[in-house]
């Protein structure tokens, strides 16, 4: 093949894959706006009564607001826990702290439904099941290991020299975490927090076994209204969040470039 | 009786099997510039880091003016230390860099504005504080790095190879700051280097580290001009060594006989060598002359110009290639290759090494 033909071959073939991963996500905003009472595409016009649904359901609106604060909460906590972790074994990094690192990515490699299991056992004994505290707890630990990954990232690209820098300067260890490690590891934290944060609003496999009717998050809302009617309020939830996902992404890189 | 500033005793430190330090003992005096020197391996960065504090002896102690410090954690000890590669808090700007020490000591924002400001005239960096360190060239970072170390003060500078990383010209201007400014502040500076130039050219005292020991401490000119060991020999400067047997003492220097042939040299009066002992000769040293006129005889095997002076390998039977930096403007004699020339050396010119 010609240099041109192999440009346009592999041209061609990205943006098909480009379109097999967009095209269903997308596909939510056609059918939030049907104007028929299922799940479909609009029949003779489009309609934003399924908004209009939305908007007026305290059902949803609370479901919403609850995944959204617990995952607020989730980021705080797995980002404070993780970067703490991740320093510590920094500062030791022998062949101890690289194998407790190791383990504390596991939690990724064991089956969601497995693991819900385990919580679910365990939650028993502490009378956890069916409160936010539970849940928020179950988030923390599924999110930590990603927290963790993100933030060693950073401190292995930190300069080993910079702590030995400040502590010769006069800095105690406390103050040099404060001033110097985590100015430097921000970057990390951050996006450690906000995987924290994606993992726990769109989890539904430990929360179907976690909670029974006191805590609604929004995934299994929709789990729920999948079940029982496919009510086109579902996609207009999905659209709400893949265009608040969009004008972000687009923001944090227009602040970028 | 006044204490050394800082005092080594019996430092030891492995890793592994690994020897980074094997009973070192040293006294750094207020106010010198004390240069540690030598090849990668030997010591010399592990040294400077126990005096930090980063890193704990195995045995021995630390000592500053007399109170023994090797307990005391990096941060309580006060003396300041210029990295290699300058580490400077890369989220903080120039002047906010300086002024950490200061920060950390809690001092007030009018002094550490005005002391941030007093270091950083000192290095000439005024119109920088603003910036941010990676906007910085290497050469203006490495004054940055100094202006902090220096802002809260220390009685002890360590530096670890800070020039190692700029270009020579570059590090030939910072050299001549360094010196003047060690001059100007009297503050004592402990100066890491595998750089022997460097070392001779700045140091009022240099300690020579091979496998975590010390092989000789002095004045550069001494250490110049009378190697303890062959090791030392080579590594400042270029050296001859050459094995001879000793047949006496006359006057102040020892005698020694190649192939019937005798020649005078310098020799440490504390042990007298006996037997075949090996001699250093400093190329510089070594005069050239026709043939019959100086000690030895041999025949030119190889020339090097380097405008100035040029480099002279001599071949002689016995004494095997002799290095001989010849100066070029020297008319009566004009080496080239494969000529028969004569060579010998005043008895200052030639020292007696130590077996080792």
């Amino acid at each position: 093949m010609t240099p041109s033909a192999l440009r346009i071959f592999f041209g061609t073939g990205s943006w098909i894959i480009l379109a097999f991963l967009v095209l269903p996500i997308l596909v939510v905003i056609p059918v939030s706006l049907t104007d028929t009472s299922f799940i479909g595409l609009p029949k003779d016009h489009l309609s934003l009564q399924h908004y209009d649904t939305f908007v007026h359901s305290t059902k949803w609106l609370f479901a919403s607001w609850t995944s959204i604060w617990i995952g607020c909460v989730v980021a705080v906590v797995a980002t404070g826990l993780g970067t703490l972790f991740c320093i510590g074994v920094w500062f030791l990094s022998d062949r101890a702290a690289m194998i407790v690192r190791w383990i504390m990515i596991v939690p990724i490699l064991v089956p969601p439904v497995v693991q819900s299991l385990g919580f679910y056992k365990f939650w028993v004994t502490l009378g956890l099941i069916d409160s936010y505290l539970g849940v928020i707890l179950a988030h923390v630990l599924l999110g930590l290991p990603y927290v963790t990954i993100s933030v060693f990232a950073s401190l292995s690209n930190m300069d080993r020299r910079l702590p030995l820098a400040a502590r010769n300067l006069g800095a105690s260890i406390g103050m040099t975490i404060r001033t110097v490690i985590i100015p430097a590891i921000r970057p990390g934290m951050i996006s450690g927090g906000i995987f924290a944060f994606i993992v726990s609003f769109d989890e539904i496999v430990s929360v179907l076994f976690l909670t029974v009717r006191r805590v609604e998050t929004l995934p299994k809302m929709i789990w729920e209204g999948i079940q029982e009617s496919v009510d086109p309020v579902i996609a207009v939830v999905a659209s709400i969040f893949v265009l608040i996902t969009l004008i972000a992404t687009s923001l944090a890189a227009l602040r970028r470039s | 009786m006044t204490h050394p500033i800082i005092s080594i005793r019996h430092a030891v430190k492995t890793y592994g099997k690994f020897r980074a330090l094997d009973a070192v003992a040293l006294d750094i005096h207020e106010g010198e510039f004390l240069t540690l020197l030598g090849p990668s391996g030997s010591g010399k960065t592990t040294l400077l880091s126990a005096i930090a504090g980063f890193t704990a002896l195995d045995d021995g102690s630390v000592h500053a003016r007399g109170h023994d410090i090797s307990g005391l954690p990096p941060e309580k000890r006060d003396f300041a230390m210029v990295f290699q590669g300058y580490a400077l808090f890369p989220t903080m700007s120039v002047a906010q860099n300086v002024g950490y020490p200061l920060r950390v000591r809690k001092w007030s924002k009018d002094r550490i504005a005005q002391r941030v400001h007093e270091c950083l005239a000192l290095v000439q960096m005024e119109k920088f504080a603003d910036r941010m360190p990676h906007q910085l060239s290497g050469g203006q970072q490495q004054r940055i790095a100094l202006a902090r170390a220096l802002s809260f003060k220390p009685d002890v500078l360590l530096l670890d190879e800070p020039l190692s990383a700029l270009d020579k010209k570059l590090r030939s201007d910072l050299q001549w700051e360094l010196k003047s400014l060690h001059k100007k502040l009297g503050v004592t500076f402990v100066y890491v280097t595998h750089d022997q130039e460097e070392a001779l050219s700045m140091s009022d005292r240099i300690v020579i580290l091979k496998d975590g020991k010390i092989q000789q401490e002095g004045a550069p000119d001494d250490l110049y001009n009378l190697p303890k060991n062959q090791f030392v020999a080579n590594f400042l400067g270029k050296s001859n060594v050459v094995n001879a047997h000793v047949i006496g003492t006359q006057g102040e220097h020892l005698l020694a006989e190649v192939e019937g042939r005798q020649f005078c040299a310098t020799y440490d009066h504390a042990n007298s060598p006996t037997g075949q002992v090996n001699f250093a000769l400093r190329p510089e040293r070594i005069r050239l002359g026709p043939p019959g006129q100086e000690t030895f005889d041999g025949h030119i095997a190889q020339i090097s110009y380097l405008g100035e002076r040029c480099q002279v390998l001599v071949r002689h039977d016995a004494l095997g290639e002799i290095l001989v930096s010849h100066p070029t403007w020297d008319a009566a004699l004009q080496p080239a290759p494969q000529m028969p020339v004569s060579f010998g050396w005043d008895a200052g010119a030639c020292v007696a090494l130590d077996a080792s």
